[in-house]
């Protein structure tokens, strides 16, 4: 038996200490994941500070406002005409829904109502805009999935879509053609019959989609299951639009408070679906934006006649009082608190978007998750960074 | 939470969707035949090649009309970034009838839009009241320098010529078609 020489000593206790330092990092508290405020699952910047055990998820915590830009205070040194300028730049996949809730709140106080031809066009804008909103997340989803042939699909498809918007607008994504009192301008001459066919293509999209994508395995392993959100918890933070459809939340604005919009007159569905996890809010959105192509065909079908414009003065001075109107944008509930004093300003303007209260259930949702769901379940939850940080 | 019945396909999903980008890629690479045709299937265009206009109502630059423009300031005061600079002077004008009184006009000696500040609302047009604003679809007018993205008058008046005229409107319509005065 040969006998240990000091350097075999050396090595051995050298050894000992590294087990020991790996243990000691195994054992520690875990590590802490920065993702963000730069990252394509974020439409933004959103940071989210994640802990990690492993691969697992302790506690992760949104960190908005590296858009912040100041809205609520710029409303109060803009004219009513202007804010519908800057109210583009909230939703910014949805422009034209940003625009109505404010309209119609200050219309609430102005006690005017816009004609029946200009809230027909309305609402069918309003829906153009949800599913070129929408479109964008049935590719973007796939995205963060690591399927990159839908997102071409999706920016293909959206194309037609704001192609029709910018022609009766004048703008692909800020169209600020909303006034007070009815619409900027009236529709051009074959608007209507393009959009028809325009909508073909999209519900030929929504079935190329579900071909393309639901069907798939591995799309499936990832989603199912995945970030359930049970329906009371959902109404606890807030939850709004399809995340709060997708648990099972029978809710929608659109049927449940149409202020100034002609729902009512259309014949359409509101889809839920029980699950609540990251597939029924995709499947959800999938079917909203067949009812929405379906809403916009009646849309065209239905326009009346007449003027576009009710009586308003040419400086609107918005009598004093204070309306909250809020209605179903692509991503949720979204209102308008607004506060006038009597000037050509608002006194003050609470916007309720959407995005913030469906990015605050984040902590909760995100708790005891792998990291890899962590950019599925953000992708399904949908939100905006313009829409959060406003 | 139990999970509903999901029928198993006949042929599995990852299959069905590569079929799809396949037959996408086939339609646009070889849209009639087997000689690849990339850019005629495509949907995309080559755009310092072909450019594909935009709609006309499409908000591109803003067009000056000098003649109609009588310096009253509207369009710099509702500007929201406040990026028309104008500058005029009261003037005698020759009178519209023959031993008339000479008549006093604004004359117009500065009206300059910053295109780097503009943000494309089109209130500046709207509150126009003597149509001297107008939209132009054209894009193609970007500079090295951002100091010269600050058309002058005679710039936005070059604009003018390519401002089209405004659409016929649906049916049902009552509103009256403006005519862009040239």
């Amino acid at each position: 038996m040969t006998a240990i020489t000091d350097r075999q000593k050396l090595q051995y206790i050298a050894a000992q200490a590294a087990d020991a330092r790996v243990n000691v990092e195994l054992e520690a508290e875990g590590m802490t994941l920065n993702i963000g405020p730069q990252h394509p699952a974020t439409h933004g910047t959103l940071r989210i500070v994640a802990r990690l055990d492993g691969e697992q998820v302790i506690a992760a915590e949104p960190i908005p406002g590296y858009m912040h830009r100041g809205y609520e205070k710029l409303t109060e040194v803009r004219t009513y005409a202007q804010v519908t300028a800057l109210v583009n730049r909230i939703d910014w996949l949805g422009s034209f829904a940003n625009e109505v809730p404010f309209i119609l709140a200050a219309e609430q106080l102005m006690g005017v109502e816009a004609p029946p031809r200009a809230q027909w066009i309305r609402t069918l804008l309003f829906e153009m805009a949800r599913i070129s909103n929408l479109i964008l997340f049935l590719g973007d989803m796939a995205v963060q999935l690591g399927a990159v042939t839908p997102a071409f699909f999706a920016f293909r498809d959206r194309e037609y879509v704001l192609d029709q918007i910018e022609r009766v607008t004048g703008g692909r994504f800020h169209p600020n053609f909303d006034r007070i009192g009815g619409l900027k301008d009236d529709l051009p001459q074959g608007w209507l019959a393009d959009t028809k066919a325009t909508m073909d293509k999209v519900r030929a999209f929504c079935d190329e989609i579900e071909n393309l994508l639901m069907g798939a395995e591995i799309f499936q392993a990832r989603t199912r299951g995945v970030g359930v959100i049970p329906p009371d918890v959902a109404q606890q933070y807030g939850l709004s639009g399809a995340n709060a459809r997708a648990s099972g939340i029978d809710w929608d604005l659109r049927r449940d408070q149409p202020n100034g919009m002609v729902y009512p007159e259309l014949d359409w569905k509101v889809w839920t679906h029980p699950d609540g996890d990251s597939f029924a809010r995709f499947w959800v959105r999938l079917q909203e934006t067949r009812e929405a192509a379906n809403i916009v065909e009646q849309c065209c079908d239905g326009v009346p006649g007449g003027p576009i414009m009710a009586k308003v003065p040419r400086i609107i001075k918005v009598p004093a009082g204070e309306a909250y109107v809020s209605t179903e944008n692509p991503l949720g509930e979204m209102g308008y608190y607004v506060v006038s004093k009597g000037d050509l300003t608002p006194f003050r303007v609470k916007i309720r978007s959407a995005s913030f209260n469906n990015v605050s259930i984040a902590p909760w949702i995100l708790r005891g998750v792998y990291v890899p769901d962590i950019i599925t379940i953000l992708a399904s939850l949908y939100f905006i960074l313009g829409d959060i940080d406003r | 939470m139990p999970k509903p019945p999901f029928p198993k396909p006949k042929v599995p999903g990852v299959l069905k969707g590569m079929g799809i980008t396949l037959r996408t890629a086939k339609e646009t690479v070889f849209p009639n035949g087997p000689i690849p045709q990339p850019s005629k299937g495509a949907v995309t265009v080559q755009y310092p090649h072909d450019a594909d206009l935009p709609a006309d109502r499409a908000r591109g630059v803003i067009s000056l009309k000098e003649d109609n423009c009588t310096a009253c300031m509207l369009c710099a005061r509702e500007c929201p970034d406040w990026c028309i600079y104008i500058e005029g002077h009261k003037t005698l004008a020759p009178p519209r009838r023959e031993g008339g009184k000479p008549r006093k006009v604004n004359a117009l000696d500065r009206f300059d839009i910053d295109f780097s500040l503009c943000m494309y609302c089109g209130i500046c047009v709207e509150v126009c009241p003597f149509e001297a604003l107008f939209w132009s679809p054209e894009y193609e007018y970007s500079e090295l320098k951002i100091a010269d993205l600050l058309h002058d008058k005679s710039r936005l008046g070059q604009w003018f010529e390519t401002v089209p005229d405004f659409e016929p409107l649906e049916s049902g319509s009552e509103v009256k078609v403006k005519k862009v005065p040239r």
